[in-house]
């Protein structure tokens, strides 16, 4: 460890350190520009050089190791004065005339902060030699806009685009003084493959690469901001850690903290993370509890006036199947240009989104404010009414991953304790539903084996089945390319063509659906070369003889003949796959959304266990988690076979010790697994009641036009949202609840991560956070609800939750805690199965599986396989992506991907309209061409009401976790005439 | 020898000895005047073998930096962990240099084989020949001869008919950006990148081209490798007529104001004045010698007398306060402009700049601006202190030193030529404002 002297300190700097570690170390700071944590160190701007004795030259600080017994003078006059004439050159071409008069002067950024600590007097622009830098500008975009005369071209944002984001949009282009940031060839940033993910904006150090914010866009004054709170983003399962800034109880910019600290995304964002919060202040937010008109309080009992039959919830709107059909408005104009002053009608694009993906007006027709006691009264006699008349088999609770752990912990609690019923559910049946049912049924856990950054920092080799990670989880997908640029293996298996298979090694493009085939033959394969982990097989594992015997019949040769893979592709994956050394496997929805999800995974996890790629840094098993809480909300129970902490309902022992806590007779609570979202919302089923907190089924379910319509039978139902959504359109009470910054919680993320997330703002009006309604309710229907803040819940999840036993919110600050967390001394597992299994005797089972055809092939009348999913700019249904300025002017309008030949024999073009359908409906969407998708395969978004893809979409269940088809049906796609359009 | 001129007996010709005759252009010709004899001796001895008899030679590199060859070579790791190769620069684009031209024009075949030596040497399996975009001719030549070297077993699998060896060359050809001749930015362009010079260190040897150990050498140095396998350490060594640091013969191009430019070899140490004088027909009638740059534009101006009393090595430039360079020799007499001269040269270093630097990007383009100001008459004396102010800045804080290059004539010309400076800012001299 080389030992220096920094301005007559001594310190130790560890093996390796550059000189502005070693001052770091010593307490001393140094300035720098181009310097920025975690991007490749390019030396270019010289402020940081400081004198070392014996050099006869000054050494930029940043870019030279320390040696032993080196002796650094960090304040030397030569080196105050290289930096001064550094700041001073840069000067020259600034706009700096507001810094002139010495220290007077009010700094706006990092770097005219230098300036001024410096006393540095710039040259009045009108008597300079050189002119103001130049360079792209991105006029009319809707989130990131430049001012180049700012740009000291410290290349901090083409790094961070090319190294951090590994998207490479940002470049210097021209030499000399002409030297200038471009965006793409063109400036185009959409041809440049641009993300809008702002890491630029977060690293450029003058303000010269800008937000637009949605109060002040372009405006005159710098925002300010009176607090800022740590907070977590509410989008994907990679759980960014947000910095909310906030002035007069508004949010207005959200930046990413202290990249040091190892928080998921080291400082990282996505467009939605970082621009996508203003769907918080939307003036479609609910502010007060409503109640169906119809309801009337009579004698101290609710009783319901209105209409019955078909009219009991219907209100002033087409159904989503009405609205599929008709034909949608274009899209509206895309502003490009490389300068400003090539757009001349720069405000043409400001038109106000909120007029076209907003609540329509009359779906507030069938309601009246109500106030909170009357709500929360209605909800509550309601709720115990069903219960007594119709037992709790009537009752029902789809939860939220959305909300927090606590208020997902109080919902499944009242449901339990107070209803009895075990028919707690939420949207993790849609999404790894199937992941959790063959990983019990493997290794008795529910949840990814190890940790993010361990792809980039340990693994070899990279196998991602299904998983579109760059635009669904972007954070963790730019950390696969980081992974993948310092020398990773990738292997992506997906039916389409999506960035991360463009850039993979191998890419085995299989036909949609046949994901077993393919595993099952790599496992052939590996086992035929021998290449199995031989010692983790029998000392890990069970039951492998009859996975050996079953994927004898699944040679590469027969698998290509059903998969449509290449033989010779499947075996040199296989290969590299089981050589490893270590080998990360990753999915998503593009396995677990199939009739045969739970066999996918299962096979995977059979390829996993033979080659022993888990419970090693590097070897890691990943289910990549969708919602910001969906692994919280199933940890907190919300799913109807286990309590918290995945503790079986049907054993009494566990019943016995929840009921002590909970305050109720253990008699009063079920045994019996409860029903699942998918199996709820089916004519035969017994549900009544219904309460939802922060999902909108109508739109991300199967079959839409039957759930609709089931909907609409209940006797009754409570909905708790931010927004008057499809689904809450039929409630009879809309109880306003509070956004992820107006509240504080904790979410847990895709690597079982607990991290906390502060309130930042009061609610819109009336509106509560949701535990504090839960907790009301709790209270009003006689369940003992004592907590007085979301701390004191986490207080009760710890007594009953074993691995969050340690877990406190003091504790939680900084980069969260990843569970199992036994005891409050223990640090948190970053990765798990070292030596064993959680399984009775440690082992690991295998099981075989057969490859069966999806549910519903392409035949003549429906030629087309269709696939639903996600985009990069909107989140699931849509309810806060849609309502944000930036992300809907990306992706305003609903579409369908298909092949370009596809599309010429059908006669499209881009944006033309074309009906699709399938045996159970029909939307109309408009075209976008993409080679992304293959031959006879189209993918449709599900975020868009007007054209749901859902409608489409099977109800046929997977047998193990009642999961939907969602990847696979057959459609039919038509041109629709041009002058239908008109 | 003085192409295109006749040899003169002062010259000590190695290099250039075929400067001018065709056939020495092909492998057969090649082959007739001794060629690849020195290749395949040296593929009978060991690399390190190689590399000793280089040091012992004292060859330098001559690209401009001077740097000990055998030493550079001797860097590489010996243990192969990685890929190593070898480049070659003939970017050749200093102002006033056109030696690795002339070699590549006449002698390709004495290039290949000398990088096909130190190729061996270093233990790369693959050489890259960074050959400057303009040169379009020299490009087809070495093509040529390449494709040629390849058909005759030379380079390829079992080059030279040694089992096992292989030796790969390929050319990459410049797009015209002066930088793209600093080391390592020639590697970033070979890799597909911007030209823009990396920090240092690492050195090349230990992260080069794609990462890997990596030598990087002039041509003029790699095409002088052959004789001095061929003749001995000792004989080239003892080529020297003054200081015993500097070895061998050296191509000097001379360009200006002489009666007869042209590439001339002289053994290292011979005296500048001569060079200008005899082997060049010294001035053009009724000229008088005003002032030379001496080692192609990056290096300090030397004045008459500096000039006159110069020796032609590394060690007698740097005594007259000036650098040997790459050898390109500008010659200006009493009727040159030095204000105008020196704006000519800080301007293209100002264009040249790959902007990383602040003090190079801003620092060369204000530079120029200054000096057009003060030739446009609208000088003022304070500005001669701001052009040295600057000037010391964009000295040795940069991460190349083509910010030093731009700052030397300046402060040099400034310090020797200062009264045509102060004409201009006190009205004394028509102001230039056509500035080409
Ligand atoms: C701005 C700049 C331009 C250069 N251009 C050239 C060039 O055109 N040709 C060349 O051989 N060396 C050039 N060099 C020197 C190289 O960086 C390097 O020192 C040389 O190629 C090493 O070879 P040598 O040791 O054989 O001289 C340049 C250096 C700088 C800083
Ligand atoms: S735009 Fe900002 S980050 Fe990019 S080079 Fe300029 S100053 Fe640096
Ligand atoms: S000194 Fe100039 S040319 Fe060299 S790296 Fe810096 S900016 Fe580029
Ligand atoms: S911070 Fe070190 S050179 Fe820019």
């Amino acid at each position: 460890m080389p030992t220096v002297t920094v301005n007559g300190k001594r310190v130790n700097a560890p093996e390796g350190a550059t000189i502005l570690e070693a001052a770091r170390l010593a307490g001393i700071e140094i300035p720098t520009l181009c310097w920025y944590p975690k991007l490749p160190v390019v030396g270019n701007c010289r402020i940081c050089v400081v004198s070392v004795e014996g050099q006869p030259k000054l050494l930029p600080a940043c870019a030279t190791k320390v040696s032993d017994g080196m002796t650094i003078a960090t304040e030397s006059e030569e080196a105050v004065e290289a930096r001064r004439e550094v700041l001073r050159l840069l000067l020259e071409r600034y706009p700096a005339d507001h810094l002139r008069n010495g220290g007077r002067a009010q700094p706006r950024n990092e770097f005219e902060r230098y300036v001024v600590q410096y006393g540095v007097e710039p040259t009045p622009v009108a008597e300079r030699d050189l002119s103001l830098r130049e360079g792209d500008e991105r006029p009319g975009d809707p989130m990131i806009r430049h001012d180049m005369s700012l740009c000291i071209l410290c290349t901090r944002c083409v790094r961070a685009c090319e190294d951090i984001q590994v998207v490479g949009v940002l470049d210097v282009a021209y030499r000399g003084e002409h030297a200038q940031i471009i965006v793409g060839n063109d400036g185009d940033p959409d041809k440049a493959a641009c993300t809008w993910c702002g890491e630029c904006v977060r690293v450029c150090p003058t303000g010269a690469i800008f937000e637009v914010l949605p109060r002040e866009r372009f405006g005159e004054h710098p925002v300010r901001s009176d607090r800022v709170v740590r907070s977590v983003c509410p989008y994907c399962g990679v759980g960014c850690q947000v910095d909310l800034h906030v002035r007069d109880n508004e949010v207005v910019r959200v930046t990413s903290p202290d990249i040091l600290l190892d928080t998921p995304n080291q400082g990282s964002t996505c467009v939605k993370g970082r621009f996508g919060y203003d769907f918080v202040q939307h003036r479609d937010r609910l502010t007060r509890p409503l109640i169906r008109k119809g309801w009337v309080k009579r004698e101290g009992r609710w009783v319901w006036e209105g209409p019955t039959g078909e009219l009991r919830r219907s209100g002033p709107w087409r159904t989503i199947a009405g609205e599929g059909v008709e034909l949608k408005p274009p899209a509206p104009p895309r502003a490009t240009g490389k300068r400003l002053r090539d757009l001349p009608l720069l405000e043409r694009v400001t038109q106000d989104i909120r007029d076209r993906a907003a609540t329509p007006a009359e779906w507030y027709e069938p309601f009246r404010e109500a106030t909170w006691e009357e709500a929360l009264d209605l909800v509550a006699s309601e709720l115990a009414r069903i219960h007594r008349e119709r037992g709790p088999g009537a009752m029902a609770v789809f939860q939220s991953a959305k909300c927090s752990n606590e208020e997902n912990y109080l919902l499944q609690r009242l449901f339990r304790a107070r209803f009895g019923t075990n028919n707690v559910d939420h949207c993790t049946r849609l999404c790894h539903s199937t992941s959790v049912s063959a990983m019990q049924a493997a290794l008795n856990t529910a949840a990814a084996s190890g940790s993010m950054r361990e792809i980039e920092e340990a693994c070899d080799v990279i196998f991602i089945a299904g998983a579109n990670t760059t635009e669904t989880h972007p954070v963790f997908g730019a950390a696969i390319k980081r992974a993948h640029k310092r020398g990773a293996f990738l292997i992506v298996a997906d039916p389409r063509k999506i960035e991360l298979a463009r850039r993979a090694d191998i890419h085995l493009q299989m036909q949609p659906g046949t994901d077993v085939a393919l595993f099952n033959a790599m496992l052939n394969h590996i086992l035929a070369c021998g290449l199995e982990n031989q010692e983790f097989i029998a000392k890990r594992t069970k039951n492998f003889e009859a996975v050996r015997r079953a994927v004898q019949p699944y040679t590469p040769e027969r698998a290509e003949a059903i998969t449509g893979v290449p033989a010779a592709l499947i075996r040199e994956a296989a290969e590299r796959y089981a050589r490893g050394p270590n080998t990360t496997t990753l999915w998503a929805m593009g396995l677990t959304q199939h009739l045969t999800g739970h066999d996918m995974v299962t096979a995977l996890l059979n390829l996993i266990l033979a080659t022993g790629m888990i419970g090693r840094w590097g070897a890691a098993m990943m289910p990549v988690r969708g919602q910001n809480n969906v692994q919280g909300a199933s940890d907190m129970g919300a799913i109807p076979f286990v309590y918290p902490d995945y503790q079986p309902v049907s054993d009494p022992k566990i019943r016995e010790k929840f009921a002590r806590v909970w305050g109720v007779d253990p008699e009063s609570m079920s045994l019996e697994p409860g029903l699942k979202v998918t199996e709820m919302a089916r004519e035969d089923s017994p549900i009544r009641a219904l309460y939802i907190m922060g999902e909108n089924p109508i739109i991300s379910d199967p079959d839409i036009a039957h759930a609709e319509a089931w909907f609409a039978t209940l006797e009754f139902l409570a909905v708790q949202d931010l927004f008057l959504t499809e689904t809450a359109r039929y409630a009879d009470v809309v109880l306003p609840g509070a956004s992820f910054a107006e509240k504080t919680g904790t979410y847990v993320n895709t690597e079982r991560r607990i991290q906390i997330a502060h309130k930042a703002i009061e609610p819109p009006g009336e509106a509560r956070a949701d535990w504090e309604i839960i907790v009301d309710l709790s209270n009003r229907l006689g369940l003992p609800t004592p907590f007085k803040s979301p701390e004191e819940v986490m207080e009760e999840i710890r007594k009953v939750a074993p691995a969050w036993a340690g877990v406190t919110y003091r504790r939680l600050e900084g980069a969260g805690l990843q569970y199992p967390v036994p005891t409050e001394d223990h640090p948190g597992t970053p990765f798990l199965f070292a030596d064993r299994f959680p399984t009775e005797d440690g082992k690991a089972t295998f099981h075989p599986v057969e490859y069966s055809d999806p549910a519903e092939l392409p035949d003549e009348e429906y030629p087309f396989v269709m696939n639903t999913g996600r985009q990069l700019y909107h989140w699931h249904t849509g309810t806060m992506t849609r309502r944000s300025r930036g992300l809907d002017a990306r992706e305003p309008l609903a579409v369908v991907e298909i092949h370009p030949e596809d599309a010429e024999e059908l006669g499209v073009t881009e944006g033309d309209p074309v009906r699709i359908t399938s045996r159970r409906g029909t939307i109309v969407t408009s075209v976008r061409i993409s080679d992304r998708v293959a031959r006879r395969q189209v993918f449709v978004p599900f975020h868009f009401r007007e054209a749901a893809a859902n409608l489409l979409t099977s109800p046929v269940l997977e047998p193990h976790a009642k999961m939907a088809e969602l990847k696979v049906c057959a459609v039919r796609i038509e041109k629709v005439p041009v002058e239908a359009a008109v | 020898m003085g192409y295109p001129h006749p040899p003169h007996p002062k010259e000590t010709v190695v290099l250039s000895q075929y400067f001018g005759d065709p056939e020495a252009r092909t492998y057969e010709g090649w082959k007739k005047r001794g060629g690849y004899t020195a290749l395949e001796q040296a593929l009978s001895m060991a690399p390190g073998e190689i590399i000793e008899i280089v040091k012992e030679s004292g060859l330098r590199g001559r690209g401009g930096a001077g740097f000990p060859t055998g030493l550079k070579w001797s860097f590489m790791p010996k243990e192969k962990t990685k890929p190593h190769y070898l480049c070659c620069n003939a970017d050749e684009s200093e102002p006033g240099t056109f030696k690795d031209r002339e070699i590549m024009r006449w002698t390709p075949h004495a290039l290949i084989e000398g990088c096909a030596i130190a190729q061996y040497a270093i233990q790369a399996e693959v050489t890259y020949i960074y050959i400057r975009g303009e040169f379009t001719e020299p490009l087809a030549i070495m093509q040529q001869a390449l494709e040629e070297a390849y058909r005759h077993g030379i380079l390829g699998k079992d080059a030279m008919g040694k089992k096992g060896l292989r030796l790969d060359m390929y050319i990459h050809r410049g797009a015209g950006a002066y930088i793209c001749g600093e080391e390592t930015a020639l590697m970033n362009s070979i890799e597909g990148r911007r030209g823009n010079p990396r920090i240092k260190p690492p050195f090349p040897a230990a992260y080069g081209v794609f990462g890997m150990p990596t030598t990087i050498n002039n041509v003029e140095t790699l095409a002088a490798v052959p004789h001095i396998i061929n003749r001995g350490a000792a004989w080239y060594k003892s080529l020297s007529l003054s200081s015993p640091k500097s070895t061998g013969t050296k191509l000097f191009s001379v360009c200006g104001h002489v009666r007869k430019p042209g590439n001339y070899e002289v053994t290292m140490g011979f005296p500048l004045g001569e060079l200008i004088y005899d082997l060049c027909g010294g001035m053009r009638e009724g000229r008088k010698l005003k002032a030379c740059i001496p080692g192609g534009s990056s290096v300090p101006i030397l004045n008459r007398e500096e000039t006159e009393s110069c020796l032609l090595d590394y060690e007698g430039c740097i005594e007259k306060g000036t650098m040997l360079g790459s050898g390109g020799v500008i010659v200006f007499d009493d009727s040159a402009d030095m204000v105008y001269q020196i704006m000519r040269l800080a301007r293209f270093y100002a264009h040249e700049s790959c902007a990383q630097c602040t003090q190079c990007r801003e620092g060369t383009a204000w530079t120029v601006r200054i000096l057009q100001r003060i030739l446009a008459g609208e000088g003022e004396m304070k500005d001669l202190d701001l052009l040295l102010e600057l000037a010391e800045q964009m000295t040795g804080k940069t991460i190349c030193v083509l910010s030093d290059s731009c700052a030397a004539p300046v402060v040099s010309g400034i310090k020797k030529f200062r009264d045509e400076f102060e004409a201009y800012i006190k009205g004394a001299r028509r102001p230039v404002t056509a500035l080409a």
